[in-house]
């Protein structure tokens, strides 16, 4: 198991090239994901294909910008897997607000929560920051995944109000939500010079998610 | 630094408590609608290999009875002598006319919940299982998530429900726009001329979304004469 640079905490490869990260809740799986025992530690196996971040990573994004101890507002946690291994990332010292606004998945989101002591579930809707501003404050990472029409707007005011200066807001941007008709370069295209034309942020990083995740992008943004 | 253990106990327990109050009448109708589909469809894998089963010992009563619900009742009291099938011992019978017992069992329970589906929906949309019939006004529901969305949805939308890979295929490619999804099982429809199909789908989405509107916001009960407006035009 080796670590794979000083700018992803906690994360490791094996030598087959699969992402594991370090277990925070040692002998519990919680998606039937494989956990690896190494040199006293034990790992949980990190799908590529099911998690956007991973494919991020995968496809040697240059950072992602959440460290130990960083406070995360998750926006479109679904039942939690993406947000299982942010939590194991930031460690117990970090914290993550999972937000989604379905209540069939938040269901299961609980019961991951109730495992994990760095995570809480809400049940809120990302299109609206003002519902749950006073609860969340300020945060290091704003990390967003929703498959909606204006994710990009929603991004941007979700940015905007939590965000800390220097913060890292990631975006998992689904071209075919955006438009269906369109093709899915001209949307990351748009995406990309609608996100540099915001004030007060800038792209720092960019990837086509292909092969793990059709028609989807990751952009890592900075606050200003 | 801000307290985050008492804040996340404090969001579990908020969470939970919404959760517990998102549950609504449109989820029971959902729920019992998409197991009665599901239900078809296993009753009818196990009928037939019931079938199949059964022909061994009596072909001819499998022959001539093509309903499976029919066929399950009458080979639990079937007498008749067959000249094709097997004589079978006490055993083999046994196993095979209990088998035939848990499909029965499956119609009837079907039965039970359609019934019961049939007055939950009557009940939360009066005007809309009217107008459409209360199985396929569900199966729309079903498709949309809620009564809210469908009260919200343009008739054109309400039209297509069901035919997505025919829409998707005619907007990426020169191929025919389809003229109706899910409302084709609507008699009215069924019954209908090939060539008049897309103007009666076209009118019977129109009542339907007028019907779910009133279901939704309220209204005065409209649904006779929406579906006499329907009747006068088509039949």
């Amino acid at each position: 198991m080796k670590s794979i640079g000083h700018k992803f905490f906690n994360v490791y490869s094996d030598k087959k090239n699969n992402l594991f990260t370090l277990n925070l809740t040692p002998g519990k799986s919680f998606f039937a994901e494989k956990l690896v025992r190494d040199s006293g530690k034990e790992f949980r196996e990190w799908d590529a294909n099911r998690s956007k971040l991973a494919a991020a990573i995968k496809k040697k994004i240059s950072q992602i910008g959440i460290r130990k101890g960083s406070v995360v507002l998750y926006l479109g946690a679904s039942h939690g897997y993406t947000p299982s291994f942010i939590s194991d990332i930031v460690g117990s010292s970090g914290f993550i607000f999972c937000l989604d606004f379905a209540p069939r998945v938040v269901r299961d989101l609980v019961f991951v929560c109730e495992e994990r002591s760095n995570m809480a579930p809400m049940l809120e809707s990302a299109n609206h920051p003002q519902d749950y501003a006073s609860v969340v404050g300020q945060v290091d990472v704003v990390y967003m995944d929703i498959a909606q029409r204006e994710q990009t707007k929603i991004f941007v005011k979700n940015i905007e109000t939590f965000l800390k200066k220097d913060g890292f807001g990631l975006l998992a941007l689904k071209a075919r939500s955006v438009d269906v008709t369109k093709k899915p370069k001209i949307v990351f295209k748009q995406v990309y010079q609608e996100l540099e034309n915001t004030k007060g942020i800038s792209v720092v990083d960019y990837r086509e998610l292909a092969p793990y995740e059709l028609d989807h992008a990751f952009f890592v943004v900075k606050k200003k | 630094m801000r307290d985050y253990k008492k804040l996340r106990q404090k969001l579990l327990i908020n969470t939970k408590h919404k959760l517990k109050a998102s549950v609504n009448t449109d989820q029971l109708i959902i729920q019992a609608t998409s197991t009665i589909e599901e239900l078809d469809k296993a009753i009818n894998v196990l009928a037939v290999k019931f079938r199949e089963w059964y022909e061994l010992y009596n072909p001819e009563l499998s022959h001539s009875v093509k309903d499976h619900k029919k066929f399950v009742e009458l080979a639990l009291v079937d007498s008749s002598k067959s000249v094709m099938g097997a004589k079978l011992e006490k055993l083999d019978l046994q196993v095979l006319l209990s088998f035939a017992k848990n499909i029965d069992e499956l119609f009837v329970k079907r039965e039970k919940i359609v019934l019961y589906a049939e007055k939950k929906i009557s009940k939360l949309m009066p005007n809309a299982s009217i107008v459409g019939k209360p199985l396929i006004v569900a199966k729309l529901l079903v498709h949309a998530g809620s009564l809210e969305r469908l009260a919200l949805l343009p008739a054109s939308t309400i039209q297509l429900f069901g035919a997505e890979k025919a829409l998707f295929r005619h907007l990426h490619t020169k191929a025919k726009p389809p003229k109706h999804g899910l409302i084709l099982q609507h008699p009215l429809l069924a019954s209908a001329k090939r060539a008049d199909r897309g103007r009666v789908a076209r009118a019977l989405a129109d009542k339907l979304a007028i019907a779910f509107k009133i279901d939704f916001f309220g209204g005065d009960f409209i649904g006779d004469k929406l579906l006499k407006d329907l009747e006068e035009k088509f039949l």
